[in-house]
């Protein structure tokens, strides 16, 4: 493994991820600072280069001494810290460029090392030049304690081909703040998302879509599960500039909740300003289905394996877009992990489970 | 195996099942026959456990227990088995790891070790054979975009799989075409032996030309009106229902 590390950690942090297969290289990210450089992450794909292997980014966030509530004031309008929390504020922006015709595979994680209550912004930029293919799976785990705001700003040039799939697995707050941009024609973009959240975890995603030139294709599909007292927001606006004809956009956001208390808000909204385009919009919130739930228990299935299968099923409609197959069934494995509990059982969980 | 005594159950406040008397022992395969509406699927609901049913009255007990104390899951762990009338669809949930979840708790619940994958996929494609099940149904959703007589040779298949001590069919027979009936007919036949029992749920005398019954009962009105040998269900075909309901009555002195 230690091969594949491009830029190797100066110290694992007790840090084993069994997520990468054979042929991943791993970049450090450490509270924003890659391991080995000290600088945010710039990351530049050149143009024409076709990887098969996967590129793994995994971001970290770990105590840091003289770190204290007294710096708050520098943090960003979203995410302030109260005393005794760690603030991780990443002033500086991240960037990812795919340069064109290349095609690339990226894995982006997310952790906490340290349960202290880590409040993070982060500002993400991300460039498809033309006719880029870029696959890329976010995968967020932190801490109860955490909080973590992101920003990403996606530049779509003409021709590019992006395959966006978030898993929030387990996190105090976690918030994704998307804006994607459809700059150029004959665009494909997917951008999907499960989000699982129990206890007074809260999960937010918003989404716009902007599609400013003709002939594109975007797709969003966001469900979460949510138990417990967790709070779910989700709001998404496709809009389609008066240029942008022979736009196809569809979005959809599904919701189940698993206990009483768990609450969801959602958004999903359309703005059109041209004449010729296929748009749509749903969103529905749901509970575990009774009379699966009876099917399921009268074959000796028990009612919390079944209720578990009912989830991973409405998970799985996310799960199955991850386009890696050992990725996909690693994904499904920290679902399934998550779904019965596991992750909460264990303190560290970040740190340990994958 | 199973003994119902004076058995009542409502939806609501309305009554359906209004006093059902019934003995069934190992081996015996019984009919129940009756018009639509007449209570014959509430039983089968109430019997595997459908908490949408009250039971306001009366005693069920199967292998010794308490059959209405249980949850639908500690019935089927005890060998009861309802086909259903309309299987219900899961997306998402292939056939394979529904059957898997299900084989290795029953398993589980026996103290027998987990089937190997190998072993799981060998008694699959024993069990599918049964029914003529296509390879591809394993790795389909539940039920999901199946014709009805898929769905109906669905449940036959995972009675196969789960070997029940007494099965209750709920007009397995509703919806298929003649092929179909001879599979899912067969297929039953084949799961019949001297010591389970079933109780097969039917409008028509054609699927029990299939699975012979022991004996027929004539479901009204949420009881049992009549019980006989199985030349009733050839009667019922000529004459229908008419003549029982009016002899119970007379009987009942009404």
């Amino acid at each position: 493994m230690e091969n594949n590390y491009l830029l190797a950690p100066k110290a694992n942090h007790g840090f084993s991820c069994k997520v990468p297969m054979k042929g991943t290289r791993q970049i450090f990210v450490v509270n924003g600072k890659v391991e080995g450089t000290g600088k945010p992450l710039a990351l530049s794909f050149p143009k024409g280069e076709i990887n098969a292997d996967m590129l793994q980014v995994i971001g970290v966030r770990t105590t840091v001494e003289g770190l204290h509530a007294g710096i708050a004031g520098v943090c960003g309008a979203k995410g302030t810290a109260a005393e005794g929390q760690q603030v991780i504020d990443l002033n500086a922006t991240d960037s990812i460029e795919f340069g064109e015709d290349c095609n690339e595979k990226l894995l982006l994680c997310s952790h906490t090392f340290t349960p202290d209550q880590f409040v993070t912004n982060e500002r993400t930029l991300i460039t498809l030049h033309r006719g880029a293919s870029a696959d890329i799976t976010v995968m967020q785990n932190e801490d109860n304690r955490s909080k973590h705001f992101t920003d990403y700003t996606i530049d779509l040039e003409e021709g590019s081909n992006l395959k966006m799939v978030f898993i929030s697995l387990h996190g105090g707050e976690i918030s994704n703040n998307l804006k994607v941009n459809l700059n150029g024609e004959h665009i494909d973009c997917v951008v999907n998302g499960l989000c699982l959240a129990d206890r007074s975890q809260k999960m937010t995603t918003q989404v716009l879509m902007e599609h400013f030139k003709p002939n594109c294709t975007s797709n969003q599909l966001f469900k979460y599960i949510l138990d417990d007292n967790a709070v779910a927001d989700f709001f998404g606006l496709i809009r389609v500039a008066q240029d942008a004809q022979k736009t196809n956009a569809y979005q959809a956001n599904h919701n189940l909740l698993i206990s009483d208390n768990a609450k969801v808000h959602t958004r999903p909204q359309l703005e059109i300003y041209a004449d010729d385009v296929k748009c749509s919009h749903g969103s529905t919130i749901g509970r575990l289905n009774e009379d699966e739930l009876f099917y399921l228990r009268s074959r000796g299935i028990s009612l919390p394996e079944a209720r578990l299968l009912q989830q991973k099923a409405f998970a799985n409609g996310v799960l199955e877009t991850i386009s890696n197959e050992n990725l996909r069934l690693r994904m499904e494995s920290l679902v399934d992990k998550r779904l019965r509990g596991e992750f909460s059982s264990c303190k560290n969980c970040s740190k340990n489970c994958c | 195996m199973l003994t119902i005594k004076d058995l009542h159950a409502s939806v609501g406040d309305k009554e359906i099942l209004k006093g059902v008397n019934l003995e069934i022992n190992p081996g015996e395969v019984h009919a129940i026959m009756g018009p639509n509406g007449s209570g014959k699927s509430t039983l089968s609901a109430v019997l595997a456990g459908r908490d949408t049913y009250t039971v306001t009255e009366g005693a069920a007990m199967f292998e010794g227990q308490d059959l209405l104390k249980l949850t639908p899951e500690e019935r089927s762990w005890l060998g009861l088995f309802l086909g259903f009338q309309y299987p219900i669809e899961i997306p998402g949930v292939s056939n394979v790891n529904f059957m898997k979840a299900a084989v290795n708790e029953q398993r589980k619940r026996r103290d027998l070790p987990a089937l190997s994958p190998g072993e799981f996929m060998k008694l699959m494609r024993e069990k599918m054979a049964y029914v003529e099940m296509d390879a591809s149904f394993a790795s389909r959703g539940v039920n999901v975009g199946f014709s009805g007589g898929e769905k109906k040779r669905n449940e036959i298949f995972q009675m196969a799989m789960l070997e029940p001590k007494l099965s209750i069919l709920d007009e397995t027979d509703s919806g298929l075409d003649v092929d179909a009936l001879r599979i899912v007919g067969n297929g039953v036949n084949k799961l019949r032996t001297k010591e389970n029992s079933m109780i097969v749920i039917t409008h028509y005398q054609r699927l029990l030309d299939y699975i012979v019954p022991d004996v027929i009962h004539v479901f009204y009105e949420g009881r049992i009106i009549k019980t006989a040998g199985r030349d009733l269900a050839l009667e019922i075909e000529k004459r229908g229902y008419d003549w029982i309901i009016e002899e119970a009555e007379a009987n009942d002195g009404k």
